[in-house]
This record gives C-alpha cells, structure tokens and sequence, in this order.
C-alpha cells in the first residue's frame, strides 16, 4: 500500500458569522504568496455578492497553497471554505469528509457560539483534528484567557497551543499555519487502490461542462481516464484534472489525499449528484465511499415573474442557478392572481431568500414570491395519499379524510436568562418539550419538536427578538405527524386570491386570519373604490377588514411651469404601480404576498 | 390662441408655504430686473412676432409688490412687441397687503382687466400662522377698490388646524366681497418649505380631512353659484380664467422672467431660477434659458389627456383629433377601456366623473405610455 504525499494537509475552517473566517482566509493565501494584496478583493472566499454583502459563505471554494515551514519542507495546503448557516449544514458535513483537519476560529471577544458548536460536533464526528486559533487579539475587549478557557470547558478541547491572532492586522498568522503542519494528519488512503473519489461540490461551467470537486481518497485520476460515478452510473472520459489554485488550475494527475477538480464534459448537474463517489470505470472499487444524506427541500414558495411575460427569462435563471446548486428544485406552476411561475422548494428560509435575491440581481428580474410552505402529507377520504405543498393545490375539505404535517426536532442554545421567552415561544408554536441540557454556566441548550409550518413563518425573528440575538437554532425535519390543518383564504373584493392562501393549524386560523387581514389592510394602497378583505376557511368568513377608497389625490395646481413637474409625478406613480399584480379588480403590491409570513400585528 | 407669462419675483414676506421663486430681501435689484424684463420682451417679441396672443398674466412672488409704473411700463413693452387679440385678458396676482387706489389705478391705465387676490384663509390667525403680511380688513379693503371689477380670490385649504367651517367662512367672505371667481387650493407641503416640518410633524390636516375641506368649500361654492371648471377653479358663469385654460387646452404661451415657463412649438424650456444669471443673459443677448425638451407625440398626447382631465370639460374629440389626426380612444384604447367606468361622455367631450374629479392621479397613470 502506498501512502499519499505526507507534506499535504487539507483543513477547513469554522467559525460564527462574524468571527473573522473570510478574514482569516485571506491572510493566510497573502502569507502562503497565493494571491497578492493588490489582487485581493477583499475577503476572496466569499466569492457571490450576496456572501460578501452579507458577510456571510454559501457555497465551498477550495484553494491550493504551498508553504514553507520551519521544518524546512514544503507543504501543499488544500483550504475548504465552510458556511456558517444552519441552513447549510449540508455543505459542512461535505467539506468535512474532504479535510483531515479543521481550526476553529474563536473570537476572542465573544467566546464560542452555539452554531459553531453545532459544527465543531460535526467535525469531531468526522474525526477531524481541531485547532482553536483565538482571533480579534487586537481589540480592546479581547479576553483571550477566558476564550481558551470556554474551549477547554465546552469542548474538552487543550486550547493552551492555540494560535492567537488578528486577521485584521496579520498578527501571528504564521503560527496557524506551523500548527496546521505540525497537528493536522497527512491525508490517509491507498495511491494504488482503484480510485475513489468523493464529490463534495460541483458547478457548471460554459466551456468545460461541469466541474467536479472531488476529494481524492484512493487511487489516482488523470486526463484520458475513464470513470464512473456509483449512484447515476455513467461513464465519462476526463478532459481535464487540476488543483484550486483558487482558480481552476489543471495539473497532470490527481493522487490519493489531494483535493482538487476533475472536468469531463459532463453536460448536466443532475447527472452527478454531490455526495457521490467517482471510480475508475476500467477497474472499478467495489464499495463507494460513504454518501451523504440526499438532500430533501423542506421550505417551498411559489415564485412569479412581476411582469407576466418574463416568464421564459424566469424559468431561464432558476434553471441557472439549480446548475450552480443542486439543493434547489423547482416545478412550472400557474396561479390565478399571479399567472405562470414555479414552484421552488429549498433547504430553509435562509436559503430561499438567497436565491430570491440571487434572481433578482444576477438575473436583474422582478419577481413575486409567495409566503413559504411545507409540505403537508394529504390522506384523502376514498385512501389516497399524496404530498401538497401548495395550498391552492389542497382538495376540497370533504374530500379530505386527514392530514399531516412535517415535525422538526429543533435545538436551540442560549443563555439560561432566555429559557423563559424561548419556551413559551415554543409553546406558541406548538411545540413539544423533550429535553435541556446546560452546557455550562452560561449556555442551555433546549429541545423541542415543532411543526415545520410554525418555523416557516417568523420563528426566527421571534427567536431573535426575544432573545436579544443570544439564542441560536438548529432543525431537522424527523418525521410526519397528524394534524388538524385547514386551508385559510383570502378574498379581496370579495374574490379568493389563490396566491394569499395557507394552511394553518384550526386553532390558528382566527388569530391568523384577523391578523393577516389587519396586515392587507395596511399593506394594500387604497384605491377608487372601497375594498373589503375577508378571511375564510372552508366558506366561512372568519374576519374582515376594509380599504376605504382614496378620495384625494390629485396635483392642486397645474399651470404652465408644473406640466413637466407633474408628468415626473404620474411617472413615479405609474413606476410604483408597476410593483402591483392586478388580482381581480384590485391592485396588489407585490410584497404584500409575502405578508403572509408576518404573523404579528404591524 | 397663446398666453404671455411675467414672473415679478420680489415679495414683501416669503409665506411658510410657498415653493415659489421669490426673493423678499432682494427689492434693491427690483428696478435692474423690471429693466430686464422689458428687454426680454423684446428680444422674444422678435422672435415670435408672427403669433397673436390673447392672454397677459402678472405672476409672482408678489406683482403687486413692486412699483406699479413697472407694470405699466412692461404692459407698454407687451403691446409694442407683441401682438395682441383685440380684446385680451390681463391679469395681475395680488396680495392685499400691498394694494393701494393708485395702484389699482395704475393697473387699470395699463390695461389690466382681471385681478388674482390672496386672500387664502377668513380667519386672521391662520393668515399669521402661514406668514401672510394682511389680514382679513386688508382683503376686505381691497376688495372694495375691486368693487364691480373682474377679480378672483384664492383660498387655501389644508392649514393647520383649518375646520370646514373655516373654509365654507372664507369662500362666502371671498363670494359676498364680489370675487367672480375663486379657486380653492389644497396646501402642498414642498420640501425645504417651513411648513414641510409642520407636516412632517403631523400637524397638517390628512389627504382624507383635505378632501372633506375641499368638499365642504365645493358645497358653499355652489351655494354662491360657482361653478366648478377645473380641479381648483371655480368661477360665476363667463368668468373662466382664459389665461388658464390655454394651458390645459396645452395651448401655446411664453413666460419671461425668472423661472417662467414656456411652450411654443411643441418645445417647453424654462427661464433660470437665478435672478443675477438671467439679468446677465438677459443683457448680453442671450435667452436665459436653463432647460428645454422637445415634447414626442406620444408625449404630448398624454399631456392633451392629462391637463383636459382636469377640467369639467373633459377632452374634446375634434381638439384632440385637429391636434394629432387621430381619435384618443384609439391611441388609448387599453386604458379608457380600464377608467371608463370613472368617466361620463356629452357629446363630443368625455370627462371624468364629478365624484372622481378629486382622485384622477390613479385615473391619469392609466394613460401613461400609450
């Protein structure tokens, strides 16, 4: 058995949100010569606008360093970025299985926070070799000796070697980089053993079809190579194979331990699902590495062009986003108020609002989006059973013999002062209490299992709010459940709006009906006529409000010199017109679809 | 026919709400300025001398502020440069703090035929509160130098803390003091103006308390027999403003002075806001123009519709058809298809519905790019 090169180390980094990761990175590329400071835009990892406006990474961009130790060799280093959201927990477990190592990166003002925990537990699963590294040094308000300290306590770690660093000012840099060589394994694994290689990311690229990234685990992979993916089973030929460098840069071989790319002219994302594992198609390794979860959308919302004949561009850029993100599905739909659209399903509300802002700025399309929605399992009176996740698709109440709904097991940690607020939220989402536990003095984290349909809506912002931002949230759907569900209706001017429609539990629909009617009301400008909004279920009106019709609204003067001044005004409100779907007689806004979501009195 | 607009910039005291180019601190340029103006008459006069114009409007800032031999001195100017229908209307703004006999004289003997009173409000404490210089005995002495003459009296609505009842005492203190015509202004509140804080505040009456002032002045109006002829106007039969009517009849008219506006020949530009620039260009022979834009046909076609809507009028078939050979209906077929429930036709003209007259921004916006 050959071993791979024992100068490699491929690590990841976790961090909070906030914690410096992205700066971190970037220094740690500047010190390794990989991009120079001039070249840098800042924080290179966070490559979408939306990560960097946001601060935060979505998707995993992989780079190849080379640095030179004190030891006196040369290492090659393959980094792997991490996100930091819950959502994308699935994109962490992936770029773990690609490392032998990971840091994590503690910021020394702020000790360790829940989420990073969450992963750190994920990581240490996975057998990776963690190294704190204590960041923010510089700031007046560092407490390095209590960051170590929490370390020590929350995660049995030995914090006494970590690396104290500011990423901001390039302080101490290198001491990541020696704890790195001198604590993170060379990779493990068979160079002559038929090749396994695991896919834990893919894009699509216009010249080279799509690109793998793979992790190799055994064997090796080269151009002209025949291989073979276990779960799709298709053959491909290898047109190119290389090293993130960060750009894609081809290299002859790729040998066991290495993280890098391999292109061969693979036409379609679908073709190739991330978790996979390549093997070569001539001498084939019997087992396939082990996968990951498929990927299940549990949030899901109708998305509609704003002007009705973008349709085809529509449709043109979630398909090119799905290319980019495989964890985004997507089905043609058709709307009575908003007419053609689809339905997307996605892995959270994180991720949904991500790709409802990636349309509209990488793509430059207006669009509508609907209130969120799970999908409900939906047992019929004659014995059929199907999935719904669109109300407007739910059949007439008779026809219904029961249904259920998706449950989350969901962990939440905080600070033990907030337990009060968070249970009784909890409890006002139905939730069931299953278990706390203090992880220390100052952080709890609780259980509890909630139905999906109560998070989709402002559970977060509730959770934040009550909270004072101190409690973080984690969730995974466990199972169905049954439950006493009704389709809520919305009529404006006496019509159902199909797209306002909800499935919410009975003992909700009068609270939520009234509120979201009081919510219309503020929402819907009013107009030359007067506009009742009715909430329904099942026929019955369960709540009313009324837009009184507008009775002033006019230029008071229009002489000589106001002409073009009044023409700019109809103007901008002709431009605010256009952000409003004609449903029956009445103009909505298009956010106002989303008021759904809002189940608190403005 | 084509109106002539002069903007007199120069005012005793700028009110809380006005949005206007006006100058209160700049009277010792009042006499440079009227000479400029007189020059700008001529230059333009030149330029258009094969137009008749039927309409003379001293606009301002206050008119009535300055000398009155300057007015008479640019009337003088107008006829010799201009040429004039054979009987045209010529009005002057005025503001009551500042008439006197002679002046009224002086208007008279320069062949001023109709006179546009501020009165704004019948009730002293709101005239103080807005920063006007007269109060209610003022109006009343200058009504009665306008005694049997062709005036018309502005009211405002929308003032703080203004009741219907305030409103209904204005319009019968303005209709009993012989105005012929009156119109009824809902106060806008213009950013950078003082009032804008007040509003800001909240202490401005709402877009709902407006519309109940308005229709509570629209009642007394009617009571006094005015009749309503454009959104803000309203005037005893005959006694339309003519000069005001070219404009939503998108007529022809050239302004001179600062600020003023112009539309000839399918172009609108507009003087500069700066009286030191236009006395400057006006002196080297330039136009002071700062702004123009030539108006596409589909353009002005919605202007036709815009500004013929806000008159009880409403748009003449044959006017629109003789401005562009073709019918409006056709050209905005979609969106007459969408407003006509808000719209009544008589004969050749269609208008929008009395009750709707108020709320026809969301009606114009229809007919907005075609």
């Amino acid at each position: 058995m050959a071993q791979p090169n024992k100068f490699l180390r491929n690590f990841c980094i976790i961090a909070h949100i906030d914690h410096g990761k992205s700066t971190i990175a970037d220094r740690i590329m500047e010190l390794t010569g990989q991009v120079s400071k001039r070249d840098m835009e800042e924080q290179l990892l966070d490559s979408m606008d939306i990560e960097r406006e946001r601060g935060i990474t979505i998707k995993l961009t992989p780079v190849r360093m080379y640095y030179t130790a004190d030891d006196g060799n040369e290492y090659e280093f393959n980094l792997i970025d991490t996100p930091g959201h819950v959502d994308f927990t699935y994109e962490v477990s992936r770029s773990l299985a690609a490392c032998e190592g990971a840091l994590l990166v503690v910021d020394a003002t702020q000790g360790i926070e829940a989420q990073t925990l969450a992963n750190v537990y994920l990581a240490l699963e996975n057998d990776l070799e963690i190294i704190p590294v204590i960041n923010k040094i510089d700031l007046a308000s560092a407490r390095v000796d209590e960051a170590k300290q929490e370390i020590e306590d929350i995660i049995g770690l030995d914090a006494s070697y970590a690396p104290c660093v500011s990423a901001k000012e390039g302080t101490n840099i290198r001491d990541i980089l020696e704890a790195v060589v001198k604590y993170v394994p060379p990779p493990k694994g068979d160079t002559e053993a038929p090749l396994r290689a695991l896919i834990f990311d893919s894009y699509y690229d216009n010249y080279k079809g799509v690109i793998l990234f793979v992790r190799i685990k055994d064997g090796g992979v080269q151009a002209g190579d025949k291989i073979r993916t276990f779960l799709s089973d298709r053959v491909y030929e290898v047109v190119e194979v290389g090293a993130f460098a960060p750009n894609l840069q081809p290299k002859e071989k790729l040998s066991a331990g290495e993280v890098g790319y391999i292109a061969a002219s693979i036409k379609s994302i679908q073709d190739v699902a991330v978790g996979d594992t390549v093997t070569g198609a001539l001498c084939p390794a019997k087992e396939p590495l082990p996968g990951y979860k498929k990927v299940q959308p549990v949030v899901f919302c109708g998305i509609y062009p704003l002007d009705g004949s973008k349709f085809v561009d529509l449709k043109e850029a979630i398909m090119k986003l799905q290319l980019n993100d495989a964890a985004l599905i997507f089905e043609p739909d058709n709307s009575v108020a908003l007419g053609f659209g689809f339905r997307c399903g996605f892995l959270g509300l994180l991720h949904m609002e991500i790709i409802q802002e990636r349309i509209e700025r990488e793509f430059n399309l207006d669009i509508i989006t609907t209130a969120p929605s799970v999908s409900y399992l939906v047992h019929k009176t004659d014995g059929t059973q199907f999935y719904v996740d669109n109300p407007s698709h739910l059949p007439a109440p008779s026809d219904i013999e029961y249904m259920e709904e998706p449950i989350v097991k969901a962990e939440i940690y905080s600070p033990p002062e907030y337990l009060g607020p968070i249970m009784e939220l909890c409890q006002d989402k139905r939730g069931v209490y299953v278990n706390m536990t203090y992880i220390d003095a100052h952080r709890v984290r609780l259980e509890y299992r909630l139905p999906l349909n109560e998070i989709v809506y402002d559970f977060f912002d509730e959770l934040k709010s009550r909270t004072k931002g101190y409690a973080s949230f984690d969730y995974e759907v466990v199972g169905y459940e049954r439950s006493k569900l009704v389709k809520l209706d919305i009529l404006l001017n006496g019509e159902v709006c199909d797209a306002l429609s909800t499935i919410v539990h009975e003992d909700r629909a009068y609270q939520r009906g009234r509120t979201l009617a009081e919510n219309l009301k503020e929402a819907i400008p009013r107009q030359l006529f007067e506009i009742p909004i009715q909430a329904a279920v099942g026929g019955k009106i369960i709540a009313r409000e009324t837009v009184k019709a507008v009775r002033k609204d006019v230029l008071a003067k229009c002489y000589g010199g106001d002409i073009t001044r009044k023409k700019k005004l109809l103007e901008k409100q002709k431009e605010g017109k256009k952000r409003m779907r004609q449903v029956g007689s009445v103009e909505v806004p298009s956010e106002v679809f989303m008021e759904i979501l809002k189940t608190n009195k403005k | 026919m084509a109106g002539i607009y002069l903007h007199i910039p120069f005012c005793k005291h700028k009110c809380t709400y006005c949005d206007f180019t006006s100058f209160p601190d700049r009277m010792s340029i009042a006499e440079a300025y009227m000479a400029c103006l007189i020059r700008e008459i001529a230059q333009r006069g030149k330029q258009l001398e094969r137009m008749t114009f039927d309409t003379v409007y001293f606009g301002g800032g206050t008119p009535s502020y300055v000398e009155p031999e300057y007015i008479y001195a640019a009337m003088k100017q107008i006829r010799k440069c201009f040429r004039l229908t054979e009987k045209p209307e010529i009005t002057i703004e005025m503001n009551p703090g500042t008439v006197s006999e002679k002046k009224i004289a002086m208007y008279k003997r320069a062949g001023i035929n109709r006179f546009s009173v501020g009165l704004q409000t019948a009730i002293d404490s709101q005239l103080e509160e807005i920063g006007r210089i007269h109060n209610v005995r003022d109006y009343l002495y200058c009504a009665s130098l306008l005694k049997g003459e062709n005036f018309s009296a502005d009211v405002m609505i929308g003032l703080k803390g203004q009741t219907a009842d305030d409103v209904c005492k204005t319009i019968e203190l303005a209709a009993r003091s012989g105005a012929k015509h009156i119109s009824m202004y809902a106060l806008t509140p213009a950013d950078g103006t003082p009032i804008y804080t007040d509003y800001l505040n909240g202490e401005l009456p709402d877009a709902d308390e407006v519309a109940d002032l308005y229709e509570a002045g629209y009642a007394k109006l009617k009571e006094f027999g005015f009749r309503r002829y454009e959104v803000s106007n309203f005037c005893l039969k005959g006694y339309e403003s003519r000069h005001n009517l070219n404009y939503w009849k998108r007529g022809e008219y050239i302004g001179l002075g600062v600020s003023a506006s112009s539309f000839i020949n399918g172009q609108r530009f507009t003087n500069t806001f700066d009286p030191d620039e236009y006395m400057k260009c006006v002196i080297s022979g330039f136009p002071p123009v700062i702004e123009s834009e030539t108006v596409g046909e589909k353009d002005a076609k919605f202007e036709f519709v815009m500004l013929a809507l806000r008159t009880a009028d409403g748009i003449s078939s044959a006017a629109y058809q003789k401005a562009f050979g073709s019918d409006w209906k056709s050209d905005f077929a979609q969106a007459y298809e969408k407003t006509k429930e808000y719209l009544e036709e008589d004969g050749d003209s269609t208008r929008i519905r009395e009750e709707y007259l108020y709320v026809q921004n969301s009606i114009l916006t229809e007919y907005m790019n075609g």
